[in-house]
């Protein structure tokens, strides 16, 4: 007789001896029992009758919309025959038991929009009797502003106006935004249902973590180029080969600060170059700025060429579907042009300063300048470079795949991780947290005036004003955005206009081309250069050259700002008509 | 170091006179200098752009930069000058520096508006106070010229 320890040992050893064919057992019974339990389940969320009554709902910018409770209700509206909620892509089902006799209602009902209710015939049941299944095809519903509408909108102007005023920081600004949101709607919601904005979960799914996952691996592959020194050494070589030709100088800075800042953003790009450039002012005995203020006009013309190279771009790409290659074909020639012309104003504005002869620079001076420009880590140089060349072309090819560009870009920055083993603290203080939280509460807080219509209702006046005339509307968003952009910041902005962009790309005709967001790509970034709070990038030069006791002055800026950013306005709308 | 006259200054253009002037204090009071760069970082405090670039150590190198420049002036005009550059606070940077040296005279430039380091409230508030405690006198220039002076009084006890 066994015992219990051996009883147990047995029974384990024959578990293991058979565990795989248990196993196989295991999952069939899985298998067949789950499908027919979700099948259930189904049946009892949609009802399980066989008179089945369809339609889809949308708002009045064609925008399917869930969470609409539709309701089946007797002639007297009194009897509830079946309820359901839409889905996501505004698609709604009601399987009833029994067709009733005489007629039927139909009640659809949302805070944000006014309910509605459909009669439906004796007629139309008779069909539903007969056929089964009775379609209502697609409804829309019209919005309702109520106490939420103002809720959303105080709450999205508030958040901008801290960020513009600069009471707050950004991320402070954008979750104090996002935290009134959810306070409206649960603690308001629940003292007045017409507060409720959305939910937590629906608030969540405004985020666009593509933006957020690309954003954190170019973060990452950037602080590794920027560490090897390769944008100062470039500055310096600038000031080589000028050989005291102060024109040619800025000529050279301008077209390197362009191109950096296409491959990294315009922020980063002036953190890199200021300092040097304003080494090679000084050094020259030329008032710095005249070098300084068109590398920063420069950057925020130059980021446009590329998925990469601003926020703004980043956002409309991930949105709309638009690629590292689309940007590259449809700007770069534009802003070529743009970049010429720019540079052709500021040669003007700063020519007394350009035909100064400049001062020779002592050894001292120069063995510094030089010291401050070399190349920290040529080996870490040329293994980033090629990384980065890699994940460009991962950009380029995973378009034709649909692969999301954070991809390449978080693959990149792992690789660069392993092959170059930096100081891993170091890379992970690299990744800005509080700049990517920004635009996760930055997200939410625009989702919240999408949810409540405020776009929609922005988009549809601008669509009765443009009509059909597709070049006013490249007209409108190229100068309008560029205007606001000149005092408003341009993130926020460009999230707020996207689905506005996103209407009237599907209401004018002609605009399928995708046109009207890079209008708003140009309006957003070359506005920025209309005043010194126009941009982030204008911000933190203003702020370094402060430190040398060389300061940009609001009225300064304006006066070079303002005639370049209408001068490359100008030459992005004409691009526009003519490659579109 | 064993300057006994600290110059504060921003460098630029716009410092010259200021530097010029601390030049020729030095000259007379036949001492050598020290000129101090503070460098800081909080002007990004309010932006929400990421940060990826180490600003400090590109601020630090141009901040020894305008340092050489200046001290350049100082050797045209006959002066032995040093450099520092410290990052931080304008208050707790310039107690440090007067503590660590044998500093015996602070000269400083005077708020120029909205682009000064300090206005001149922030400059009267630590000047009576860095005195008393670290025995010090201050100098302020405007443009090159002594604007106010803020001596160290044998009286106090802290300085006997």
């Amino acid at each position: 007789m066994l015992n219990n320890t051996e009883l147990k040992t047995k029974l384990l050893s024959f578990l293991g001896s058979y565990s795989h064919v248990l196993l196989i057992a295991m999952l069939a019974v899985l298998l067949a029992i789950i499908p027919g339990e979700a099948l259930a389940l189904t049946n009892r969320q949609e009802g399980s009758g066989n008179y089945v009554i369809i339609g889809t709902l949308v708002d009045q910018q064609g925008v399917p919309v869930a969470d609409v409770s539709v309701k089946a209700l007797s002639i007297n509206g009194k009897e509830l025959l079946e309820e359901t909620e839409s889905q996501e892509d505004g698609t709604w089902r009601l399987a009833l038991i029994e067709v009733p006799a005489g007629e039927l209602q139909i009640q659809i009902e949302h805070p944000r929009f006014i309910p509605q209710t459909l009669n439906l015939s004796a007629y139309d049941l008779d069909n539903l009797n007969e056929v089964g299944l009775y379609g209502l095809g697609e409804i829309t519903l019209d919005r309702e502003i109520n106490a939420g509408f103002w809720a959303a909108t105080l709450i999205f102007l508030g958040v901008i106006l801290l960020i513009a005023f600069e009471k707050l920081h950004s991320t402070t600004a954008a979750l104090t935004g996002l935290s009134a949101l959810f306070l409206v709607s649960y603690v308001g919601g629940t003292l007045n249902p017409d507060l409720f904005i959305f939910s937590f979960e629906r608030g969540l799914s405004y985020i666009n973590w593509e933006v957020i996952f690309l954003v954190m691996g170019m973060m990452i592959i950037v602080a590794i180029i920027e560490a090897t020194g390769i944008f100062q050494w470039t500055a310096f070589q600038a000031y080589r080969l000028s050989r005291g030709r102060n024109w040619l100088l800025v000529i050279i800075l301008i077209a390197i600060t362009a191109v950096a800042s296409a491959l990294l953003d315009n922020f980063t790009t002036m953190l890199l170059m200021v300092p040097i450039s304003l080494q090679i002012g000084l050094a020259l005995g030329i008032n710095p700025l005249v070098l300084i203020i068109p590398e920063v006009l420069a950057s925020n013309v130059g980021g446009i060429s590329t998925l990469v190279g601003t926020p703004t771009n980043i956002l409309i790409g991930a949105y709309a579907n638009i690629s590292f290659t689309d940007f590259l074909v449809n700007q770069t020639i534009g802003v070529i042009v743009a970049l010429v012309g720019l540079t052709g104003y500021v040669l003007f504005h700063y020519r007394k300063d350009f035909l100064k002869k400049s001062s020779t620079i002592s050894p001292a001076l120069y063995k510094k300048l030089e010291e401050n420009a070399r190349l920290e880590d040529p080996q870490s140089l040329w293994k980033a470079g090629l990384v980065f060349v890699f994940v460009l072309f991962g950009f380029i090819l995973g378009e034709s795949v649909h692969l999301a560009p954070a991809v390449p870009a978080m693959i990149g920055a792992t690789v660069l991780l392993i092959w170059l083993k930096p100081d891993v603290h170091q890379m992970i203080i690299a990744v800005d947290w509080t700049t990517l939280v920004f635009f996760m509460a930055l997200f939410v807080v625009v989702g919240g005036v999408q949810e409540v219509g405020l776009l929609g209702l922005v988009a549809s006046k601008m669509a009765s004003l443009i009509g059909d005339n597709l070049p006013l509307g490249i007209f409108l968003i190229v100068f309008g955005v560029g205007a606001i952009s000149t005092v408003i910041a341009n993130i926020p902005l460009t999230a707020a206009m996207l689905p506005i962009v996103d209407f009237l790309t599907m209401t004018i005709p002609g605009a399928n081309s995708k046109v009207l967001y890079y209008a708003l790509s140009m309006g957003a970034a070359m506005g920025g250069n209309g005043t010194l709070i126009g941009g982030e990038a204008n911000l933190v030069t203003a702020g370094i050259t402060n430190q040398t006791n060389t300061p940009i002055t609001f009225k300064g800026f304006l006066k070079v700002g303002l005639p370049v950013t209408f001068i490359t306005l100008c030459i992005g709308f004409i691009w526009l008509l003519i490659r579109f | 170091m064993t300057a006994r006259i600290l110059c504060l200054t921003r460098g630029g253009e716009a410092s010259y006179p200021n530097q010029d002037g601390a030049i020729a204090i030095a000259k007379d009071l036949d001492e050598e200098l020290l000129f101090l760069y503070i460098s800081s970082v909080q002007f990004l405090d309010h932006t929400a752009m990421p940060k990826v670039v180490d600003i400090e150590s590109e601020l630090d190198e141009m901040g020894e930069f305008l340092l050489v420049m200046a001290q350049e002036r100082a050797r045209k005009a006959g002066i032995k000058a040093d450099i520092l550059v410290r990052r931080g606070n304008f208050r707790e940077v310039l107690k440090d520096v007067v503590k660590e040296y044998p500093i015996q005279t602070v000269i400083v430039g005077s708020s120029s508006g909205d682009t000064g380091v300090i206005t001149e409230e922030y400059i009267n508030e630590i000047t009576e106070a860095i005195s008393r405690e670290y025995c010090v006198e201050f100098i302020i220039l405007k443009d090159g010229n002594i604007q106010k002076t803020f001596k160290r009084d044998s009286d106090w006890e802290e300085c006997q």
